[in-house]
């Protein structure tokens, strides 16, 4: 199965998220999701950010939020609301939301 | 193309959820798909006629009757609405009550699925 699993808060969901273990995996954060492409604590990145999983983050939650999309981590994918609708229908046949 | 059915449980008006599954549906309809949208809990708010949009505060009516004309199928939990108060008579027009079967059976012939958890 291939799974999306939106991440919509910045709490620590990695338990969550390893449990998950589907032939292909993509975490798209939105809403305060998105503070996980771009905050360091103690100078390291979220731990979300170790899955092996394709990451993606929607622009206009970063960008209602403060953040340039130009400085997101390099491994997330920054998308537009139509770049998600893409992935839920050519790239995923399943969703969560955490 | 296809249909997406998106679920949003929970959220009141003003709530990140409810913003982000309008603007999803927006995203969708505008690339040919069908979108069927389904409001439970607090998120039957959303189906309340005469909503007065404020600044600076979100305000999800307007943007809802743009995405009905654009084919946009909305429907709301009858018992979740009628629970807080919200009754038929006012209900924005456009917007279904039923059972939650409808969202069941949505989801039966949807191509993807959406459920967006309460906050």
């Amino acid at each position: 199965m291939k799974l999306a699993v939106f991440v919509s808060d910045y709490k620590m969901t990695v338990d969550t998220l390893e449990r998950l273990k589907p032939e292909k995996m993509g975490i798209i954060l939105v809403q305060n999701g998105v503070y996980h492409a771009s905050v360091k604590e103690n100078g390291n990145a979220s731990s979300v950010l170790d899955s092996s999983a394709d990451l993606y983050a929607l622009k206009e939650d970063l960008e209602t939020r403060g953040i340039d999309p130009a400085n997101v981590d390099s491994k997330v994918k920054v998308v537009s609301f139509g770049d998600v609708v893409d992935l839920i229908f050519n790239d995923y046949e399943k969703t969560a939301w955490l | 193309m296809g249909k997406l059915t998106i679920g949003c449980f929970a959220s009141l008006v003003g709530s990140l959820n409810l913003d982000f599954t309008l603007k999803l549906a927006g995203a969708a309809l505008d690339k040919g798909h069908k979108v069927d949208l389904w409001v439970s809990g607090n998120g039957t708010m959303l189906s309340i006629k005469d909503q007065r949009a404020f600044k600076d505060y979100s305000s999800l009516a307007k943007p809802l009757q743009e995405l009905m004309e654009k084919g946009l199928n909305i429907t709301a939990c009858e018992a979740c609405a009628e629970a807080r108060g919200y009754n038929k008579d006012n209900t924005m027009e456009g917007v279904k009550r039923h059972s939650m079967d409808w969202y069941l059976a949505s989801t039966f012939d949807a191509d993807r699925v959406l459920h967006i958890g309460g906050e």
